[in-house]
């Protein structure tokens, strides 16, 4: 994680706050900052999203590619992310110095996406066991505020929302080689179904206490916290994967506190997201104002 | 989207060539029939037939072996040294680097060794992080180094069990003993401990038989649940230090399995330290000996200080010459 410097009274500063649920920015221990979603604005991507939370800036690129399935899964597509953490984020990223939490983040994300029932595969099948979609998920972290993986994942969620997969038919050659006719039209194109894809919650424990979105500075201050993949079917909430992080240990019984709070959040940002989603698609529409600087 | 499903080709005289593209996943299900199954609610929550040994190594110092049923893997620790990367220094905490190696020769498939590599040693860390004193070493790192002789599912519970007693034998703190376990549940079945053709099946299969269950025409159907668990516990204070689940559960089935794993996490720990304080007597007998040894020793130079003093040199030297056979004067 991004590393902060904090003093032994800042640190004791912020445990207080959260014992009193009353945090540093005003927040509760079950709020989160604001965030600011906007999606299609990478005009060479397949999809793509920009989300901004508080101090925490994400961009997401969604590129297409036809690809053979895998032999096992013969109906399934592929999905495959990428995170890249930019050196403008902190300048710890310099170098090779992002390549430990990009790949955190890439084994999260490849965790909670593992499985059919919260991403379902099928809707990127071409022909059956032999062309599928390949979606190349390229996350681009601009900035670094604290709590990662839920911001990676909202804006993941997002950018596959708004991916366009243009309209395919087929038509059969000799010895069965189908040939792939992709549609000119750049308005004759798929969505995807996004109503399972998962989403992360880091349940951060400060203290007694569990809380979520937790700020650089609270990341700090943390003795332990648990990833929640959280995917709603049927309007229940599964965990699609989760993991616990940052280098402490906890009871079961507080873990399984830290769970039923990251559930329920994760139900919560899931229904606002979807609201915020379609109610940008009806206010813009497919017709969008050109936008100049998406970096605010 | 369209989906074209191929049934028949004209070339090769109306024979269809479609059986043959989807044989692979019959093969799954053939795979998933052979299984003895265990039910829903298996009763016997023991540990497989577990070997540990510390100290395998002579040229480390921490070095273990653990067999797990089939399973074989070795681990090493180093005493800790100085930071390579200076990024990764942390405030008031050393750092831990963990790294998982496949031998060549111990899993079939060998695609996705780099992969699997990669997850084991990031989820390793994490899992060993809060067992290990990490405040006595600041500024520095330790490796760990794991080595899969043999792989039989339950690598990383394995690798964890091991690593934990491999940092024993090295010597450096920990806060309490590590035992880790896996359970799994795949098709209404859980899996204890599951095998590697299990573990497989769970994650190259991910679950195909398990949208069964969710298509949107029968919502009705029961959802086919299908996950894995792998938990690290401390159990002095009952700390859980890791928790890593994959696939796809819903809260009080992973509830369930989770205290599945913590039962056996118990009972691993409890062999575990018998290895530990086999080795810890053992260790003792030999520093006894080897005290008895240079006692004894101790002894002999004594006596020939005393033979010199009431000898004085020149005698001492002239008795002490012996003559070489083997050289004629």
């Amino acid at each position: 994680m991004a590393y902060v410097a904090l003093s032994e009274a800042e640190k004791t500063f912020i445990l207080h706050g959260v014992e009193e649920d009353f945090r540093c920015d005003g927040r509760s221990r079950r709020d989160y900052r604001p965030m600011e979603l906007e999606t299609a604005l990478v005009s060479n991507a397949s999809g793509s999203a920009r989300l901004r939370l508080a101090n925490t800036d994400i961009l997401v690129g969604i590129k297409t590619e036809i690809d053979v399935p895998d032999p096992l899964t013969p109906e399934f597509g592929k999905l495959e992310f990428f995170v890249d953490c930019s050196a403008n984020a902190t300048p710890e990223f310099e170098g090779r110095g992002g390549s430990d939490l990009a790949q955190e983040l890439v084994l999260a994300l490849e965790n909670a996406y593992e499985s059919p029932l919260a991403f379902d595969y099928r809707t990127l099948c071409l022909i059956p066991g032999q062309q599928c979609w390949k979606l190349y998920i390229d996350i681009l972290i601009l900035e670094c505020g604290g709590n990662l993986h839920d911001a990676v994942s909202l804006a993941a969620k997002a950018a596959l929302h708004n991916t366009k997969l243009p309209r395919v038919t087929a038509s059969l050659l000799d010895a069965g080689v189908t040939d792939l006719i992709i549609s000119d039209n750049p308005y004759d194109c798929t969505r995807l179904t996004i109503d399972t894809v998962p989403l992360l919650v880091t349940v951060c424990k400060i203290g007694d206490y569990c809380l979520v979105d937790p700020s650089a500075e609270e990341e700090v201050c943390s003795t332990v916290s648990i990833v929640v993949s959280v995917s709603m079917r049927n309007g229940e909430a599964f965990l699609s994967g989760s993991h616990m992080t940052g280098g402490g240990a906890m009871h079961r019984d507080t873990m399984r506190n830290c769970l039923d709070l990251g559930l329920s959040i994760g139900e919560q940002l899931n229904t606002v997201l979807a609201k915020m989603l379609k109610q940008e698609e009806e206010r813009v529409g497919p017709k969008r104002p050109k936008t100049v600087g998406f970096l605010k | 989207m369209l989906r074209v499903t191929q049934t028949k080709n004209t070339l090769l005289d109306g024979a269809t060539i479609a059986e043959d593209l989807y044989t692979t996943p019959k093969d799954c299900e053939e795979c998933f029939d052979s299984l003895e199954l265990p039910g829903k609610n298996p009763t016997k929550l023991c540990p497989r037939s577990t070997f540990v040994r510390a100290g395998v190594l002579t040229t480390v110092r921490g070095s273990a072996y653990m067999e797990y049923g089939n399973t074989k893997v070795l681990a090493i620790v180093a005493p800790p040294h100085e930071l390579m990367r200076a990024s990764a220094r942390r405030m008031n905490m050393g750092v831990i680097n963990c790294f998982v190696n496949f031998a060549a020769f111990a899993t079939g498939e060998l695609e996705s060794v780099p992969e699997r590599e990669k997850h084991l040693g990031s989820m390793l860390t994490k899992a060993l992080e809060p067992v290990v004193c990490r405040t006595e070493f600041l500024n520095f790192q330790l490796d760990i180094r794991v080595l899969i002789l043999d792989d039989d599912g339950c690598l990383l519970s394995t690798a964890i069990n091991c690593c934990g007693v491999a940092l024993v034998e090295c010597g450096i703190s920990t806060y309490d003993l590590i035992t880790a376990s896996s359970a799994c549940i795949y098709r209404d079945n859980v899996f204890l401990n599951p095998s590697a053709k299990e573990e497989e099946l769970l994650r190259k299969h991910r679950g195909g038989h398990a949208l069964a269950g969710s298509d949107n025409s029968n919502p009705t159907a029961a959802l086919q649940e299908h996950g894995l668990i792998t938990t690290a516990s401390m159990d002095t204070f009952e700390q859980v230090a890791q928790c890593q689940q994959a696939g796809y559960l819903s809260p009080a089935t992973y509830v369930k399995l989770l205290d599945y794993t913590l039962t056996i996490n118990k009972s691993l720990r409890q062999i575990i330290r018998r290895v530990l304080t086999a080795r810890v007597k053992e260790q003792h007998e030999l520093d006894v000996r080897e005290k008895a040894e240079s006692a004894l020793e101790d002894q002999r130079l004594a006596e020939i200080i005393e033979r010199l003093k009431q000898q004085g040199l020149d005698e001492f030297i002239q008795t002490n010459i012996k003559e070489d056979p083997f050289v004629k004067r």
